[in-house]
């Protein structure tokens, strides 16, 4: 069970770092029978989503001339799917993205896309780690023939 | 990225709905759409999941039987989460809820406006979507009344209403969420249901209660009873008797009983409306008629109406009660001026404060009251659009005024336009002028006065009538600037139910004047969603106010459903040439509903809310016809394609009881209650 105490120190960490608020926990609640991975399918889902608009926002804040309305509408998404999960610091920091977004400011925008990045790349390293130790809380409570 | 369908299969589990119930959910983002996705199965529904809206809309356009519910997120690459839910509430008339994680006001006054039955805020909690059913079963009453009298489904049956409907019917009893507007619906529905005890009600709180055969009222059967009752007098209609004169199988004496207690609020309503309008008349200095003096006081009286401190009394109160109260107001503060007219209608006015019923019966006799009521009504009707800003209260008036006023209108235009359609016209004008001074308000009393004088005549007279004033309104209305159309044609009956603010109103039409009158219009703010308000006065006007792309606001569907009117030729004739006068002078494309409803008879697919107002078409209240609202819509369309009046409607509608709803929340909400309680003719579907 030194994975089980390690998941649970993990979790504890994030939600008192605020790196995740109370919508992560309505999620795990949300896991029972009928959706045994439901926690799994999300985090991972929001990984990989959020990777792939990070990248998105960093070629477009790389052109000489920011189309505004599109980085707009990505950070939207990622604000989005970031309160679905529960990322709280990812979600506050798209905020903030986002009012630099509308006051046009290439600068702002592209300081707090680093911000963003790096919130988004500490949750998802933490988010990954709790898969594998969910996976090995698992598989000593069900060991597998 | 999920792109799918999973399916729900169709009438899996309907039976225990809400168990069971069918959702499409579209969400671009995938996070958020899996756990939605969750969520929803954890309460037990049928879930289809697609993350583009296009796929979503060919879902539903494939099978529109195989949903319940769509929620639907509001940014989409592919389309606008607005867009989606327009076409949505229009195609299909199901019940629409968007999602976003922005909240602000004016994005989720937005989503109201343009029909949605409700917005929710991401992360979505699971409480939140547990009552999602109850926009089901909403709209299902809603569109239940328009049914035939032999109906004798249960209430129960499960639901694919929309909750959001205003309509009058029953409700499942499902207990208000949150003070959002959409929820307001839900409260109005409650109390709708609580009031409506007789034997038309529905109650379908217990799906296993036993059946018992409901009695609705459809446009024809109500038509019949009007008639009936006006042939009998309003004084003397008693049941008993009614129920020979209508001579309809099944129908027993407590139906029409119930039925006639809530015609006669309805009249008092009107009536309390007309009288504002007589005043309005009166002051103008109406000339022969009554009813056309009715209506300039009605207009000016109207105006003076919107005063802040009148209109705060009519917000106040909602529609349900204050209908005394305003239309006490009115008739203080208009002028009611009218030489040998004001008298009449001052006496007018002050049975518009009462029952309308003696209105009613007497109308032939008495065309200063019954002018007098109409204008009141619409001047009610009208100021309490024009004190929202003109939609919704409008939207408001209109809904309430329809339930009392197709009665009412149509028994004072007939009875007080007489032949003088043409004289009508002229003081309409000059009635209008007046109300064109004030602001909104006089919008509203274009209104009113319009469904005042369209009235005049019996079989035709209202639709004439109407049309003079209308078009005087019309262009008068333009003067006033930001009115809506509410101002615009009132028919008779018309219950401009959504103002725009930025239409002319019908007024517009005015020039079309002469012919028949319209029998109203129905402004709809081009967001409005589906909502089709139906008119009382026999136009049903389908409105899909649903989740308006204007506003998800109200997008109540308001379905006119001119039942009436198609039975009138001549109302159609006359309507339908208004319309396209109306529309073509109206910017917006505002459709007459006449036209609509000629088309409306036969179509109207998108039934959102079927108000059948069934007037009665047969006493010659035109004013139903007349009466039809003019629909305004941002569509820019065909003005006089059915669709585009209804998608007009819709808009309009929406945007008018987004507005309403948004400016006078609680005002709206009691509007809604009384509505729905009073109004087995009227159905605002929002």
């Amino acid at each position: 069970m030194a994975a089980a105490m390690q998941l649970n120190t993990l979790m504890s960490n994030m939600f008192a770092t605020g790196l995740l608020d109370d919508q992560f926990q309505q999620l795990q609640m949300l896991q029972d029978p009928s959706a045994p991975d439901f926690v799994a399918e999300v985090v991972t889902l929001f990984c990989e989503d959020g990777e792939r608009i990070i990248g998105e926002l960093a070629k477009l804040l790389d052109k000489p001339a920011v189309d505004f309305d599109k980085v707009d509408a990505f950070v939207h998404q990622l604000k989005g799917s970031s309160a679905s999960v529960g990322a709280q610091r990812v979600k506050n920091t798209c905020i903030q993205f986002r009012e630099f977004c509308q006051g046009k400011s290439r600068d702002g925008c592209l300081k707090t896309l680093d911000a963003v990045r790096n919130d988004f790349y500490d949750l998802r390293s933490k988010f990954q780690t709790m898969l594998q130790l969910e996976q090995q809380v698992q598989a000593s409570f069900y060991p597998k023939q | 990225m999920r792109t799918e369908e999973r399916n729900g299969v169709a009438g899996a589990g309907r039976d225990q709905f809400p168990v069971g119930m069918r959702v499409l959910a579209v969400d671009d983002d995938p996070v958020c759409l899996k756990v939605l996705e969750t969520l929803l199965r954890r309460c037990q529904y049928h879930v289809t999941t697609t993350n583009q809206a296009v796929i979503a809309l060919r879902m539903l356009r494939e099978n529109r039987e195989m949903f319940d519910l769509v929620i639907s997120d509001v940014h989409m690459p592919d389309m606008d989460g607005f867009k989606l839910l327009e076409l949505v509430g229009l195609e299909m008339d199901l019940p629409v809820i968007m999602l976003s994680v922005n909240g602000e006001t004016k994005t989720v006054m937005k989503g109201i406006t343009h029909g949605a039955c409700d917005y929710l805020l991401k992360p979505v909690r699971i409480e939140e979507l547990r009552n999602i059913w109850q926009h089901v079963v909403r709209r299902k009453f809603s569109t239940r009344e328009c049914v035939t009298l032999d109906t004798y489904e249960e209430c129960n049956k499960p639901l694919s209403a929309d909750s959001d409907y205003a309509y009058g019917q029953v409700t499942c009893g499902s207990p208000d969420q949150s003070g959002r507007p959409s929820k307001k619906r839900k409260e109005y529905h409650s109390e709708e249901e609580d009031e409506d005890e007789d034997s038309n009600g529905q109650d379908n709180d217990d799906p296993s209660a036993p059946k018992r055969p409901r009695v609705v009222w459809s446009v024809e059967l109500h038509r019949k009873f009007v008639a009936a009752v006006n042939h009998l007098g309003i004084d003397k209609a008693v049941p008993k008797r009614i129920l020979e004169l209508m001579n309809v199988e099944k129908l027993t004496r407590e139906n029409v009983a119930s039925h006639l207690q809530k015609y006669r609020l309805y009249l008092r309503r009107l009536s309390a409306v007309a009288s504002q309008q007589a005043g309005i008349v009166a002051a103008l200095g109406g000339r022969d008629p009554f009813l056309r003096m009715d209506a300039f006081e009605g207009l000016q009286g109207y105006q003076a109406f919107t005063s802040p401190a009148a209109l705060s009394s009519f917000s106040a109160h909602g529609l349900s009660s204050p209908r005394n109260n305003q239309a006490a107001v009115v008739i203080q503060g208009r002028s009611i001026h009218t030489g040998s007219v004001s008298s009449t209608t001052n006496n007018s006015i002050g049975d518009a404060n009462k029952y309308h019923l003696s209105l009613q019966g007497n109308q032939h006799g008495k065309l200063a009251q019954g002018l007098a009521t109409s204008l009141g009504q619409a001047q009610l009707q009208q100021k309490w659009m024009n004190e929202d800003n003109g939609d919704l209260s409008a939207i408001l008036c209109g809904n309430s005024l329809v339930k009392g006023m197709p009665s009412t209108l149509r028994s004072v235009t007939s009875s007080t336009l007489l032949p003088q359609d043409q004289v009508e016209c002229t003081q309409a004008k000059v009635a209008i002028q007046p109300s064109i001074r004030a602001p909104p308000a006089s919008l509203e009393l274009l209104e009113g006065a319009v469904g005042a004088s369209s009235d005049p005549l019996e079989s035709r007279v209202s639709q004439q009538g109407a049309l003079p004033l209308c078009g005087f309104s019309g262009s008068r209305l333009p003067v006033h600037g930001p009115f809506n159309n509410n101002g615009a044609t009132r028919l008779g009956d018309a219950f401009s139910a959504s103002f725009r603010p930025t239409n002319d109103l019908t007024v517009a039409r005015g020039s079309k004047v002469g012919a028949s009158s319209f029998g109203g219009t129905i402004h709809l703010s081009p967001d409005t969603e589906q909502k089709y308000w139906s008119f009382g006065s026999g136009n049903s006007f389908r409105q899909k106010a649903d989740e308006s792309s204007a506003d998800s606001l109200l997008d109540p569907k308001l379905v006119w459903s001119s039942s009436q009117l198609t039975s009138n030729v001549d109302a159609h004739h006359s309507m339908s040439q208004r319309s396209n006068n109306c529309s073509i002078n109206i910017g917006h494309g505002a459709r007459m509903f006449g036209q609509i409803s000629a088309n409306a008879s036969p179509v109207v697919p998108q039934a959102k809310i079927d108000f059948l107002f069934s007037g009665d078409t047969s006493m010659a209240r035109n004013a139903s016809e007349s009466s039809i609202p003019r629909l305004q819509t941002e569509l820019s369309s065909s003005t006089c394609s059915f669709d585009g009046l209804l998608n007009s409607m819709i808009k309009v509608v929406t945007q008018l009881i987004s507005l309403y709803l948004v400016y006078h929340p609680s005002y709206f909400k009691e509007q809604n209650q009384f509505l729905e309680a009073r109004n087995p003719f009227l159905f605002i579907i929002i």
